[in-house]
């Protein structure tokens, strides 16, 4: 059985394809609608970003391509061994930018994608925290005053300015990992140390050093 | 009643027919192999004082009060309380002690996909006696288990706790922040170790050397690799001899094929203190079972003794079994149904068939 990958055809599509090219290795294009192709000795998965630990946890993927901020919030173990140096990016947490530093209650309410990460970051600084799990559009929780602050990933910064929002503290420099399953990296080396190897030939130099 | 009498609490498991009788049949394969090696089995307590079971998982232990008020707590695991028993009740034995047990364990797991709060675990424990005997002899008996249990191209990864111990503790990792360092070094975070040590200001050869563990795992050929990569740590070079030495057995005794190597293996760091190795095969994402050296257990029982053990977990095996579509659960034997005459004459007649050691379905009669 060919190894197989686990991929989503989000933000991280395009620089993955870039990756495997450079590299010599097979990569789907995004027009199919099959959601598992095989291809060149490869089968890639195409599931949903957040998805991606668990399949390659599982096994059912033996590697998977997703973001240092998704693999943490997921807590999946799995290895990572492989900074593949696209998809930069930051979680922060950011507020109004008119409000006072400190809200007027107790207990800050927070708004985020990443209730573990969020609750992490607040409660390892001893700041009681409430947090609301929101499915997309945080900036709007904000705005609308369901939270006092948002913990969000932040690329240009320009969602969170057109919102009135400011990055207030930074939580986690995010970039694109490739993840192996544990069994995978032992059972399956050979075909997985291939992989490695090739992807991280694709890797700019600067950011291997 | 608001929960319907049928609902289960999330966490359990509960086994019917075939699959009970695949898992039944795994276990006594299993603990057939403990036997032949001469290992005993212990059934310890379902519970203990809480004290009993320390480190790494009391945050996941279901403890209680017990009548007396003293602090209880659901066996998380078996080695703990083998130890124990060793100490207290065996402590008239001469080491080695060769204990084995099967049974489940409770843990408390946040809800999640493929993680349960009861696990069987299989496993033994060897107690004192010479410490190269009994990690060579564990690891083959790990892997004779797989073989029986009919579990293929499983292979062990081996690793040594000292490499790493060894290189944080004596030479030239002063300042780093150990615990995230092995965080790192576990998921095979190059980068992550890397940024650690340049944080740490941390370079030259102990930098080099613990960046190489994030890499150094594969085939016996690792172990030259890292007795080059390490040559300026001595403490690192000892755990690399101890760990040679139980390969080059392993080896002389058929198991090369099976071994593998993994030098960033330093989960449980806080509880081995030598050997520790991982069973994995293909077609399972998680690992089957392991084990390792375990030197200071014992004494905080109270009977100071080197030890070494493994387990496997019945699940997992079960689970690969299926995968591997290589645990077909013993036919079901076919029963002769009994019943029709009156009740008494249908009763005394099955009566008389099970006497003879035959399987009966009773199906009564008239009274």
């Amino acid at each position: 059985m060919s190894l197989a990958v686990a991929l989503s055809k989000g933000k991280l599509w395009k620089g993955a394809g870039l990756r495997f090219r450079a590299a010599g290795l097979p990569f789907p294009d995004a027009e199919g609608r099959k959601l598992v192709v095989e291809l060149g000795g490869l089968r890639f998965l195409f599931v949903k970003d957040v998805d991606v630990p668990t399949y390659v946890e599982h096994g059912i993927a033996d590697c998977g391509i997703v973001g240092s901020d998704v693999l943490r919030e997921a807590d999946a173990d799995v290895y990572e061994p492989l900074d593949l140096g696209f998809g930069r990016c930051r979680l922060a947490v950011a507020r109004p930018g008119s409000t006072p530093q400190e809200p007027r209650h107790a207990t800050l309410r927070v708004a985020t994608k990443y209730p573990r990460l969020a609750a992490a970051h607040f409660l390892g600084r001893g700041r009681p925290v409430e947090v609301v799990k929101l499915q997309g559009s945080v900036e709007l929780a904000c705005v609308l005053g369901l939270a006092d602050c948002i913990v969000d990933v932040v690329e240009t910064g320009a969602t969170l300015r057109e919102n009135g929002l400011e990055v207030v503290e930074s939580v986690l420099e995010c970039s694109a990992r490739l993840i192996v399953n544990r069994a995978s990296y032992h059972a399956r080396r050979e075909e997985v140390q291939s992989l490695l190897k090739a992807l991280e030939s694709a890797v700019p130099q600067e950011v291997l050093a | 009643m608001s929960r319907g009498t049928t609902q289960v609490p999330p966490g359990v498991q509960c086994f019917v027919g075939d699959e009970a009788r695949r898992r039944r049949a795994i276990e006594e394969r299993v603990c057939s192999v403990f036997e032949g090696w001469d290992y005993e089995e212990i059934i310890p307590p379902l519970y203990d004082y809480a004290d009993a079971f320390g480190g790494a998982l009391s945050p996941r232990t279901y403890s209680f009060v017990g009548r007396d008020g003293a602090l209880l707590a659901l066996r998380p695991d078996f080695t703990s309380l083998l130890a124990k028993i060793a100490a207290g009740r065996l402590a008239d034995r001469r080491p080695p002690i060769r204990l084995y047990y099967s049974g489940e364990v409770l843990r408390f797991e946040p809800p999640r996909a493929g993680r349960q709060n009861e696990l069987h675990q299989m496993g033994l424990e060897r107690l004192g006696g010479d410490s190269r005997t009994a990690d060579a002899e564990v690891v083959a008996i790990a892997a004779e288990c797989l073989d029986a249990a009919g579990a293929r191209d499983c292979v062990l990864a081996l690793g040594h706790v000292g490499v790493f111990a060894g290189l944080t503790g004596s030479c030239g990792l002063a300042g780093v922040d150990v615990e995230r360092l092995r965080e790192r070094l576990g998921l095979k975070d190059q980068g992550g170790v890397r940024e650690l040590l340049r944080e740490a200001g941390i370079g030259g050869e102990p930098a080099a050397g613990v960046q190489r563990l994030a890499v150094l795992a594969g085939d016996a050929s690792v172990l030259d690799e890292a007795e080059r990569a390490l040559a300026f740590c001595p403490a690192a070079l000892a755990a690399l001899a101890e760990l040679r030495a139980v390969a080059g057995a392993l080896q002389a005794a058929g198991l090369g094929a099976r071994l593998s190597f993994d030098l960033g293996e330093v989960r449980g760091l806080d509880y081995y203190t030598g050997l520790v190795f991982r069973a994995y095969a293909p077609g399972l994402g998680f690992e089957v079972g392991g084990g390792g050296r375990y030197d200071a257990l014992l004494a905080r029982f109270g009977r100071p003794m080197p030890a070494v053990g493994f387990m496997l977990g019945l699940d997992r095996l079960a689970a690969l079994l299926e995968r591997q579509e290589n645990g077909a659960p013993p036919a079901r034997p076919v029963a002769a149904e009994v019943g029709g005459a009156a009740l008494g004459s249908s009763l005394a007649e099955a009566r008389a068939r099970r006497g003879r050691g035959l399987r009966v379905r009773f199906e009564g009669g008239p009274a």
